[in-house]
């Protein structure tokens, strides 16, 4: 059924209205952008007497001040700028802190629409010794007021009563009286825009011009210069009446609110709030931190162990699917590789991220509505506020460590729009699960067995540790210099403690694994099919001809050749998988990829790469892990080798430059070694990361992050080795 | 006996009136919507181990907020 009406949730953040939009929709949710810009737009449906609604649920905020593109959202959906304005606003307010949820509800009111309270919350604020006449209170503001209590699924039913009531009786909030000077400025403003050719603007759209020092608003209207210089003035003319512009707005609001308010909430006193014992542990110097680090280790130790095993199983499985339906396609080689290696291998490279995505969000779900989140990034912030991030990048950067996808989308915990941009821009440079056996197989080869257990151990702490130590200082400089959305403070609200709901902590994993799969993988199997082309085609059959003719002169020179045909002949003989696995090195040195990696080695000549780690790195851009199986195939081991393969180390210590200045010089010396690890701990080889970031930001922040990662990755590979050259 | 500081200089435990509030800029404009008008009372509750930021309770809610923010803010200290 096509609905009939749209209602706006719209409410402070913390007041549960995200659990009220829940109890309303159920299941029926979807999620998009809003036009432009990368904040959920989320809607869902529900039915009440007989009509079918669409629930828009609003970003939660403070107030109507708009900054930041991202804040003017509200505004713009209020206003009807992308599509219809909403036909009935039901403002989530919270019953413990009503005085300030009121300052929403009274600044909204100048648009004019018809609105219902619902008064989230109740049971907490009862406890809190907090009791609200709501007759009364409904009846001074206007319009109706519904007692709930989201995460118990209370008042749920009186207020789908109350919106049905209101869509046919509509009724509209008080609006507060101004003073001359603002209303003065406000019709100064009005008629200002509409000779500077910006149209008709509402009261509601000219006092948030006049009040927002720096108004997203008047960045979309025409004549700039001109627009601020009015602004000015009319700023002028409400200091002129004895009012500071700045907070003129919300002194006026609170002083009707409090008159609002007189006589109707009563509160026994200035009760001990329940957190306040808690906190005193939790927020400690000492066994705030402690406890924070064991909260942390147990989370992430999780991530770790749950997500390894599930992991596992979603390779097996994608390899289980693989054998069973590549016999079917044995007769078309090539669409049986399209769909064995590239489409079935793409869908399990989408879901094997879900069991990290699924745990995270778990645990994120947890911290946030048990009320821990606010008080970890109290007690972190000082760490991260230096360079632009903010003490709720902690969560996103650690996670980070085990895999950049689900600490790209954790980044969405920042509600500050330029310290979650930093935040996600920085994560890929935290050292993921999947760099880690391109470390133990170097660090294996080449540095243990020269310099022993400690040095390695060391090794792999230093890989783990370059992206986090070179992390901090770049978001700082990408902040001062080319971020041009101004800081805004980091002002938290320490929430009550809650016992969170399971049925809200399911919904949030639901939430973003489904958004993962809908919105990123796609994006990922579409890459994943065109590497798959790129490693596989052309595929000329003389490639396979000419290896198998040199294999024979090879072999027949220790034996004749009609034994190496007869050997050959046989699938079980050493012969025969020794041919396999060079005619794989042999089209993969001859597929497009290869051939861009031979010719794209002075590239990484200033590094000392061969053409051989040159295609290992350009090939594993779609994703790092492959680099193993690369190589082996490369050094004709075929593609089964692990990073503890020992065949695949000693090939790898023999490998010597076949041509050029460094002619029987071995490939992996020391400094090569290293800047391939450096490489690969800084370089953006992963498809699925890129995807993820385009998707929560925009393809050009994408594209800033790839090109800007792997500059980052190729100038250290290159300083590693020209500078150890200066030396040696 | 009160004397006005501005709210990073506040130590732990104390509070009093809100005095004023630096104006003109966007950082105060948010403040205010939290309720941090001239006139209100807050009392600094806790300052973050690493010593920034700090907490305030405000009415009926207790807010963290940088040393940077806070200085924005002058309070009448009452003992």
């Amino acid at each position: 059924m096509k609905p009939t009406a749209t209602i706006a949730l719209i409410g402070n953040p913390n007041t549960g209205k995200s659990t009220l939009f829940n109890c309303l929709t159920g299941l029926r949710q979807h999620i998009a952008n809003y036009p432009g810009i990368t904040v959920d737009k989320k809607t869902g449906s529900m039915d009440v007497c007989g009509r079918t609604l669409e629930v828009v649920d609003l970003p939660g905020t403070y107030s109507l001040k708009a900054a930041s593109e991202d804040e003017r959202v509200v505004m713009d959906v209020l206003e009807g700028r992308n599509g219809a304005r909403p036909d009935l606003l039901v403002f989530v307010v919270d019953a413990t802190n009503i005085k300030r949820n009121l300052l929403l509800v009274s600044q909204a009111a100048e648009l004019g629409l018809p609105a219902i309270i619902a008064l989230n919350q109740c049971d907490a604020a009862k406890r809190n010794g907090i009791t609200i006449e709501v007759a009364e209170l409904s009846q001074r503001l206007g319009v109706q007021v519904i007692e709930t209590v989201a995460t118990r699924g209370r008042g749920v039913e009186d207020l789908k009563k109350a919106v049905c009531a209101a869509l046919d009786h509509p009724s509209r909030l008080q609006r507060i009286e101004w003073p001359t000077c603002v209303t003065d400025s406000r019709e100064m403003v009005r008629n200002g825009v509409r000779n500077l050719g910006g149209g008709e603007i509402s009261d509601a759209e000219a006092l948030r011009l006049i009040f927002d020092a720096d108004s997203a608003h008047a960045a979309s209207l025409p004549n700039q210069s001109q627009v601020a210089l009015m602004i000015h003035s009319a700023r002028e003319k409400i200091r002129a009446g004895g009012y500071s512009p700045g907070s003129v707005e919300s002194v006026l609001h609170y002083r009707h609110i409090e008159r609002l308010l007189d006589g109707v909430v009563a509160s026994v006193g200035p009760v001990a709030r329940t957190h306040e014992s808690v906190d005193a542990l939790l927020l400690n110097r000492f066994w705030g931190l402690l406890i924070f680090l064991g909260v942390m280790y147990v989370v992430f130790q999780s991530l770790y162990s749950w997500a390894g095993p599930l992991m596992d199983s979603v390779e097996t499985a994608t390899g289980w699917v693989q054998e069973l339906v590549g016999p079917w396609l044995e007769s078309a080689p090539t669409l049986q590789s399209l769909v064995v290696d590239g489409i079935i291998g793409g869908v399990g490279g989408v879901v094997v991220f879900m069991p990290q995505i699924l745990i995270l969000f778990f645990f994120i779900a947890l911290l946030e509505d048990t009320g821990y989140m606010a008080r970890a990034a109290f007690l972190m912030d000082k760490i991260f506020g230096w360079c632009g991030l903010n003490g709720k990048s902690f969560v996103p950067m650690l996670s980070g460590y085990a895999c950049a996808i689900p600490g790209v989308m954790a980044a969405r915990t920042l509600e500050d729009p330029k310290a979650r941009l930093t935040t996600i821009l920085m994560v890929p440079l935290m050292s993921c699960s999947a760099r880690l056996p391109v470390y133990v197989l170097l660090i294996g080869a080449f540095i243990e067995p020269a310099y022993g257990p400690i040095v390695a151990g060391w090794a792999l702490f230093g890989m783990h540790f370059i992206g986090i130590a070179l992390a901090l200082p770049i978001a700082w400089v990408v902040n001062r210099l080319y971020l041009k959305i101004k800081p805004q403070p980091f002002i938290l609200e320490m929430p009550d403690y809650r016992v969170p709901t399971l049925r809200n902590v399911f919904f949030r994993m639901w939430e973003r694994g489904r958004e993962f799969v809908v919105r990123a993988g796609t994006v990922i199997l579409a890459f994943s099919v065109l590497i798959w082309a790129l490693l596989y085609f052309p595929r000329d059959a003389s490639v396979e001809e000419k290896t198998r003719a040199a294999y024979v002169a090879e072999v027949s020179v220790s034996s004749t050749v009609a034994g190496v045909e007869t050997a050959l002949a046989d699938p079980d003989s050493e012969q025969f998988t020794v041919l396999q696995q060079r005619i794989d090195g042999a089209y993969i040195e001859q597929s497009y990829l290869g051939r861009f990696g031979k010719w794209a080695q002075p590239v990484f000549d200033p590094a000392g790469f061969d053409w051989k780690i040159t295609v290992g790195v350009l090939s594993s851009f779609p994703a790092r892990e492959v680099i193993i199986a690369t190589l082996g195939i490369l050094y004709n081991l075929g593609a089964e080798v692990d990073e503890g393969s020992d065949d695949l180390r000693t090939v790898l210590a023999q490998e010597k430059w076949t041509e050029g200045p460094r002619m029987g010089q071995p490939v992996f010396t020391l400094p090569v070694v290293i800047g391939i690890m450096v490489f690969f701990a800084l370089c953006a080889q992963c498809g699925a990361t890129v995807a993820v970031v385009a998707k929560e930001l925009n393809w050009r922040w994408a594209a800033i992050s790839f090109f800007g990662m792997t500059a980052l990755a190729w100038i250290s590979a290159v300083l590693i080795y020209q500078v150890s050259g200066l030396f040696v | 006996m009160s004397s006005v500081l501005s709210l990073d200089k506040v130590p732990v435990g104390s509070g009093g009136l809100i005095s004023a509030i630096s104006s003109e800029c966007d950082r105060a404009g948010r403040l205010s919507v939290l309720g941090f008008i001239p006139g209100r009372s807050l009392r600094v509750v806790r300052v973050a181990p690493l010593g920034d930021p700090i907490s305030v309770s405000l009415d009926a809610q207790e807010i963290s907020l940088r040393l940077t923010e806070a200085a924005l803010i002058q309070v009448s200290v009452q003992p």
